[in-house]
């Protein structure tokens, strides 16, 4: 290409350009594929959600008496009994279903990928079940555990159990597809059975990448537990949801920022240690 | 040679003994620790443990059996909802974090610039929906457009630092190529990087939109619509578990569904048209790009079927 560059330039101005190619085909239809999309998702009719910018800026002209909230900010609140425990709450459910997922997700990543599923049915099933776990939003989870078993910590922690398992399975499923095979080889030469395979030859490779990934999902846990406390799953959702619905919302701001530094620091933190890790 | 002559023969051997790894059992005596002290605190009634199973197999058992087949067409409809909810929120988080992601790269941009873009989206990510949510909620009121936006604005922390890392990947020829016929900064931008990044990020785009699909059910919190609203109606209020049962099936369906669509474009924006070739998707490299790619649900999927 710069050699066709350089002889269009050094024969002067009046020779010919190489002609531009069409774009591929793919391009195209791509390109109008997400016009239409968007456009049909955009228009307010019965299958779209009637964006509009109008009436974004028309609504931004608008008093905003929550946001208003966060300008007497009630820093008090944070000393307050219940949200200390708000917070401290959603430690402990980001801990135990951290901990308890990551267990859980381990033979599932395994056995998620050709390489260390024991046989085709195992591979399929364990596919397909990750999947659908996946498929499932935290909130949902969380609502029906709080509709079966009353409201609380538990059906927190099982929401984030879920959520834990779906994100540490996939990403680490992702890593034991990639990895070297010869340590594989080598122990099925010695007669390794499988488990002592996945044991000596697949799991070393794979435990710094999913070591880090159960601390990201840690950093998961602790965000997701904002949303959760509103259907009545507990932790710092909870305050979150008793003060939004009450309209005290010089103290939802400073729960929220709070809880935002909170989330920052442990972010810090954890992307340093995965850097270590890795 | 017998089964015994071997063994003697093998323990004549000497075997090197086994480095003691100290950083393992710290590390699993802390989990431990943490576990135990975690459990043992938390405020949980044991009645709820032991009702858990029971209970779990009662719902279901109301919720499927039998199926509820004539809420189909309402659960399809609020699902519809959700994807465009999705979607819409995708596009302003593409939107918004395209620049960003141009800022946030140290190839492009001097150190002060790339650190301050790098700050503001680090604390997208870090805000929860659930409080942009919250704080759009009188702007454009319980509507999916205050969902969208929500998401969107949620989005730009992961897509800017994901987009960034691929126009950091980028091949230099062509923006040497471009400065020698005398672009400026916006022009090899223009001409060098955009050309180069544009797929990948598009993929990106695509799979931020199968997380936000799950995001999207943040609606459900405050009562915003779609397919998150009328599950937690129908299970947290009005216990219509078997209408419930099947609106989570449709939710489910639908999702793997689009989630198969949309990865398969994502494999062939990523690979071209040849898909039997592998084009350099050395999955070896996955866990690299995915630790640092931070995301709000599973990352890692961009970069496993990217090469970097």
């Amino acid at each position: 290409m710069s050699s066709a560059a350089a002889s269009t330039a050094s024969a002067g101005p009046r020779s010919q350009r190489p002609r531009k190619p069409p774009p591929p085909a793919f391009a195209v239809w791509g390109t109008l594929g997400f016009i239409v999309v968007t456009v049909l998702f955009a228009l307010d009719w019965e299958y779209g959600i009637g964006f509009s910018i109008a009436s974004i800026i028309e609504g931004l002209g608008r008093q905003n008496p929550i946001l208003e909230g966060a300008r007497t900010l009630d820093w008090a609140t944070l000393r307050s009994p219940t949200v200390i425990q708000g917070f401290v709450e959603t430690f402990q459910m980001a801990t135990i279903a951290t901990i308890l997922g990551g267990i859980v997700a381990l033979p599932l990543a395994l056995f998620n990928s050709l390489t260390g599923a024991p046989n085709k049915v195992v591979y399929v099933l364990v596919k397909n079940f990750n999947s659908f776990i996946r498929a499932i939003p935290d909130l949902i989870y969380a609502v029906f555990f709080v509709a079966a078993i009353g409201r609380g910590a538990l059906p927190g922690v099982l929401a984030l159990f879920f959520l834990s398992v779906a994100v540490i399975a996939k990403l680490t499923s992702d890593i034991v597809d990639g990895i070297d095979q010869g340590p594989i080889e080598s122990a099925r030469a010695s007669g390794a059975s499988h488990l002592q395979m996945l044991k000596t030859a697949v799991l070393p490779q794979i435990l710094p990448g999913y070591t880090s990934f159960a601390l990201y999902t840690f950093e998961i846990n602790l965000r997701g537990s904002a949303v959760l406390g509103f259907v009545g799953a507990g932790g710092i959702g909870q305050v979150f949801s008793n003060y939004y619905q009450r309209g005290w919302y010089d103290r939802l701001a400073a729960v929220v920022i709070g809880f935002f530094v909170v989330v920052f620091v442990v972010d810090r933190i954890s992307i340093a240690v995965r850097k270590h890790l890795l | 040679m017998t089964d015994a002559e071997a063994k003697r023969r093998s323990e004549e051997l000497v075997r090197p003994e086994k480095p003691f790894n100290w950083f393992r059992w710290v590390v699993s005596g802390t989990l431990v620790l943490l576990f135990l002290a975690t459990t043992g605190t938390v405020d949980v009634q044991l009645g709820q443990i032991t009702a858990l199973p029971e209970r779990t197999a009662q719902y279901l058992g109301l919720m499927y059996l039998p199926p509820d087949l004539s809420e189909i067409p309402r659960a399809t409809r609020a699902m519809i909802e959700s994807l465009g909810m999705a979607w819409i929120g995708t596009m302003i988080g593409a939107m918004l974090s395209f620049p960003l992601a141009f800022l946030a790269a140290t190839n492009l941009f001097s150190k002060p610039v790339v650190f301050a873009t790098r700050q503001v989206l680090n604390f997208f990510r870090a805000v929860p929906e659930i409080v942009f949510l919250i704080a759009l909620l009188p702007v454009t009121g319980l509507t999916p457009v205050t969902v969208a936006l929500a998401l969107g604005i949620s989005s730009i922390g992961t897509l800017g630092k994901l987009s960034a890392e691929v126009i950091e990947g980028i091949d230099h020829g062509p923006v040497e190529a471009a400065s020698a016929a005398g672009g400026g900064r916006l022009q090899r931008i223009r001409w060098s990087v955009i050309p180069q990044v544009i797929p990948e990020i598009v993929a990106l785009w695509l799979y931020r939109f199968e997380i936000n699909i799950r995001n999207s059910a943040v609606a459900g919190a405050v009562g915003a619509g779609g397919i998150g609203t009328l599950l937690v109606r129908q299970i947290g209020q009005l216990r219509d578990w078997a209408a419930a049962g099947t609106a989570l099936a449709v939710m489910v369906i639908i999702t793997l569904i689009v989630d198969t669509i949309s990865g398969r474009v994502r494999r062939r924006i990523i690979r071209g048209p040849q898909r039997a070739v592998d084009i350099g998707a050395d999955p070896g490299q996955a866990p690299e790009g995915t630790v640092d790619g931070d995301d709000d649900g599973p990352a890692g999927e961009p970069r496993a079927v990217m090469p970097v």
